[in-house]
């Protein structure tokens, strides 16, 4: 294998791929992949999904899933070639020098066991004495910095948040002191707030022992903050390589460039969102790409770009590019414009008004006592025809419930709502006037598709209570895909068979057939990819300069609630504990609340200090 | 309702399961012709004649004669229309009976729903079998009353295992998607509901075929199923059950019947359940 001499002289890199390839079926999913982690380096890999990134630590841990195989290059760990290691000396290497802290935190501990269990199955393995087990996993807790690590220590996973399960996964990960942590989007699934302290913590832990740790994200702002550098991926290739902060600040690649282009910013001024045409290549249209794989979604594209796969080239200290075009080339600066917001009329009767709503939940046990438990506590709020409003908060604060004692699917324990002016009772004739009006995208997208109807019977749902001609139902169907950016030849397929994201599309699809006049909107962009939200966030304001749609956007991104909203509104515990214009929220958060989502967000000048240390 | 239909027959248990049904079926059907004796003909001459492979066996009589000189090979052959019957009219009855129920009471919840359970429970502790006779002594001996009977004591099986299955469906966000989607509530419960139940469905409709099967049986073991002039298994068995010690084969045989049957049911059951669970066509290229 060809190694630089230079590199071989110094102390070799503690992770290092060289012209790296996976195959599956011909498909190169993997192309040439090379890139080094040095010992103590924080190496972020970007991508939406689909890159490959996920790829990347499968071949590390030799978990390729069936039909995939390494067909070309080395992957080395110091001076180990991993592919070339025999399987025991490379499980061997797993869990002691080499640790995972994986994306699903409530699904990757063991339910039957408790925490304790957890460290002493772990424990047992890193032959550490069983007298002292008790001891290092208390340590390594307080390291997590757990309330109490004693009581943490003999609970079960069920017991604990979210937020709780990932940092006894990052101690059950940094409890060997292993070389190298592969980090599989640790905060994907977790609130902003809860990831700030993940961050914070691997960011000090990796300090402490100087690991290196290759961070796979899809997270721009956040790879920025937290990486030494950065590799971002596209369709299974590197397209730009390079220390985080020059990549983040001077974008090379216009892949790179569409992704920032493409993010919502929160600070600065409003401008608009730009999403590359096209779609991220599947597996089997990888097989048909030639030359550069950008070419067909990219602005600047020339018959030189299809004619061979470009290299990667130097143009500047510090980072390269996979484009044969000259940096140069004037990037496509999004116009920065005044927020579009709609104009609404004060005087107007409200489109739709919750009056002092309240929400309870009990236990519905026959000789318990029964527990209420308060969910939304005195909740008022108004939204005009046009007005796009969001709503803020963690996990529990009340927001998706509120949402949907809007639509009607759960009934408020007391209060009012209001569609133009009239309360909505009980009766049919009141269900069929809400359902006409208000319209709701749920936040599991799986979970809110029935398996077994196809796309096309799913996104035209709304038009099937009555009798349709097929082809009207396929009609409006192709105008739906299109509008949400999704192939269409999904129209046949079974939710089954199209990703998530996808999925989440169909819902709001579904969610748009009948055009409401108010949309609830219940986290629609979390599971999204940058450039397909970009995507639905610009439909959305289409809609509402066509439609007069009106927005109910429940999000945890506050980024995205800056570019859509004109109002927010922060919950917490299911109060409104704020709320005013988005302009004066974000500029002078008033309650405490406020200001901690807000400081969750990692800040847009790369010079600050983010997060900050507890 | 389901689009992807899968190759069922791929499954040995389904493949044995239903050849087994399907040869009973055919043989229900023929039994005129298939046939050598009229299955009442009583010949006192040749009272427990011993099966073909036995001393003193008769060329006539096959699997021999029982106590009253009837021809069993013949009895078991007509036997098998009363199972027939009622292995495929109880089960349909069953079913419609028992998932209605379970899918209204599992979508409406709340007192429908407290109203449905509590009868289920009460109807399940009377022991089946006591329940049945009472019924059947109540509802006057014929086929009819015994499809009935058998439908009135089993009913809650399905409604308990659907209803459960229903519930954890409504857990599912699409239910109240097609609600707000504006379909009506007997339009979920037929397009979103039954499709999402419906391999159980099957699969305790197989299940049930052999319960039926049985039941009969012990009904007409008892005496109060058909009328003594109709052969059933069960009568057969009652009547083996008095000469079993000149005569085992004729107890043998048409317990072997039922065994069959309800053995074949089982694995079709069994074979469908795992062929329908494991559908889920998987995506290419999920997750690089």
């Amino acid at each position: 294998m060809e190694r630089d001499t230079a590199s071989a002289l110094a102390q070799p890199p503690l992770l290092e791929a060289v012209h790296l390839t996976v195959e599956s079926g011909g498909t190169k999913v993997l192309r040439d992949l090379s890139f080094a982690l040095p010992h103590g380096r924080i190496l972020g890999l970007i991508g939406e999904s689909g890159a490959g990134k996920s790829m990347v630590g499968r071949v590390i841990a030799n978990q390729l899933p069936p039909g995939f195989a390494v067909s070309a290059g080395s992957l080395f760990f110091e001076t180990d070639d991993l592919l070339a290691l025999p399987p025991d000396a490379h499980r061997k290497l797993l869990g002691r020098r080499i640790a995972f802290v994986p994306q699903e935190p409530m699904s990757a501990l063991n339910p039957a066991l408790t925490i304790g269990q957890h460290f002493a199955e772990h424990l047992a393995r890193l032959e550490v004495p069983k007298s002292d087990r008790r001891g290092v996993t208390l340590e390594a807790l307080a390291d997590m910095r757990l309330a109490s690590p004693e009581r943490v220590v003999d609970q079960y996973p069920f017991q604990l948040s979210g937020g709780m399960c990932q940092r006894v996964l990052l101690a059950l990960a940094f409890v060997s002191k292993p070389d190298l942590v592969i980090a599989d989007e640790p905060t994907a699934s977790l609130d902003a707030t809860t990831q700030v302290h993940i961050i914070g913590l691997l960011r000090n832990l990796q300090s402490k022992y100087g690991t290196g740790v290759l961070f796979i994200t899809h997270q721009l702002r956040l790879a920025a903050h937290l990486c030494d550098d950065v590799a971002v991926l596209y369709a299974g290739e590197i397209v730009e390589y390079g220390a985080a902060g020059t990549v983040f600040r001077r974008p090379r690649h216009p892949y790179s460039r569409a992704l920032e282009g493409a993010n919502p910013r929160f600070a600065g001024p409003w401008r608009q969102l730009l999403s590359p045409p096209g779609h991220m290549p599947g597996l089997n249209e990888l097989r048909d790409l030639a030359g550069c794989r950008f070419a067909p979604r990219c602005a600047s594209s020339t018959e030189a770009c299809l004619a061979e796969t470009p290299a990667l080239r130097v143009p500047a200290e510090n980072v390269a590019v996979r484009c044969i075009h000259d940096n140069a080339m004037p990037a496509t600066e999004p116009g920065v414009v005044a927020p579009v917001r709609a104009v609404t009329d004060a005087a107007a009767v409200p489109l739709l008004q919750v009056d002092n709503v309240f929400k309870s939940f009990q236990g519905s046990g026959l000789f318990t006592r029964r527990r209420k438990n308060l969910a939304i506590n005195g909740v008022s709020l108004s939204i005009a025809a046009g007005e796009f409003v969001g709503i803020v908060g963690e996990t529990g604060s009340g927001k998706s419930t509120l949402g949907r004692i809007v639509m009607g699917i759960e009934k408020p324990t007391a209060g009012r709502i209001l569609l133009d002016g009239k309360p909505i009772g009980d009766s049919t004739a009141d269900w069929r006037r809400r359902i006409q009006s208000v319209q709701l995208v749920f936040q599991d997208p799986r979970s809110a598709l029935n398996p077994r109807r196809t796309v096309m019977r799913l996104v035209t749902q709304p038009l099937q209570a009555t009798p349709q001609l097929r082809p009207d139902l396929e009609n409006r169907a192709a105008v739906l895909l299109e509008d949400t950016g999704l192939p269409a030849d999904v129209a046949s397929r079974l939710p089954s068979q199209i990703s998530g994201g996808q999925c989440q599309r169909v819902n709001i699809a579904r969610g748009l057939c009948a055009m409401p006049r108010l949309l609830i909107a219940d986290e629609i962009a979390s599971g999204l990819d940058v450039s397909v939200q970009a995507q639905i966030l610009n439909l959305l304001l289409r809609l509402r300069r066509e439609n007069q749609i009106a927005l109910l956007m429940i999000s945890h991104d506050l980024a995205v609630i800056r570019y859509l909203c004109s109002r927010v509104i922060v919950m917490c515990r299911g109060e409104i504990v704020e709320s005013g214009t988005t302009e004066a929220i974000f500029a002078s958060p008033q309650h405490p609340y406020t200001r901690e989502l807000i400081s969750a967000v990692p800040p847009e000048d790369l010079s600050r200090r983010w997060p900050l240390p507890a | 309702m389901i689009r992807k239909l899968p190759k069922p027959l791929d499954e040995p248990r389904v493949l044995i399961g239903a050849s087994a049904l399907l040869a009973i079926v055919v043989v229900a059907i023929l039994a005129p012709v298939l046939a050598p004796h009229d299955p009442n003909h009583q010949d006192l001459l040749q009272i427990l004649v011993p099966p073909f492979w036995q001393e003193g066996a008769e060329a006539g009589f096959p699997l021999g004669t029982d106590g009253l000189g009837r021809c069993v090979l013949s009895r078991l052959i007509y036997g098998a229309r009363v199972a027939v019957i009622v292995g495929s009219v109880v089960p349909i009855g069953t079913v419609l009976l028992g998932t209605t129920i379970a899918i209204v009471a599992g979508y409406f919840g709340g007192k429908i729903d407290w109203a449905v359970s509590r009868t289920v429970d009460v109807w399940m502790s009377f022991p089946p079998v006591v329940l049945s006779l009472v019924l059947m002594v109540g509802l006057s001996p014929g086929l009819r009353n015994v499809i009935l009977a058998t439908v009135l004591v089993d009913w809650t099986r399905f409604c308990r295992v659907t209803r459960g299955a229903i519930l954890g469906v409504m857990k599912l966000d699409y239910v109240a998607s097609a609600r707000i989607a504006g379909a009506s509530h007997v339009q979920v419960m037929l397009r979103d509901l039954l499709p999402a139940v419906f391999p159980i469905i099957i699969t305790l409709f197989s299940v049930e075929i052999g319960i039926a099967v049985v039941v009969e049986s012990v009904l007409s073991f008892v005496g109060v199923s058909v009328s003594p002039a109709i052969p059933t298994w069960g009568s057969m068995i009652a009547d083996g059950l008095v000469t079993v010690f000149q005569e085992p084969w004729g107890l043998a045989f048409p317990v072997s019947m039922i065994i069959v049957t309800v053995l074949g049911a089982n694995m079709l059951g069994d074979g469908l359940r795992v062929r329908l669970d494991s559908h889920h066509a998987t995506r290419l290229g999920a997750d690089l």
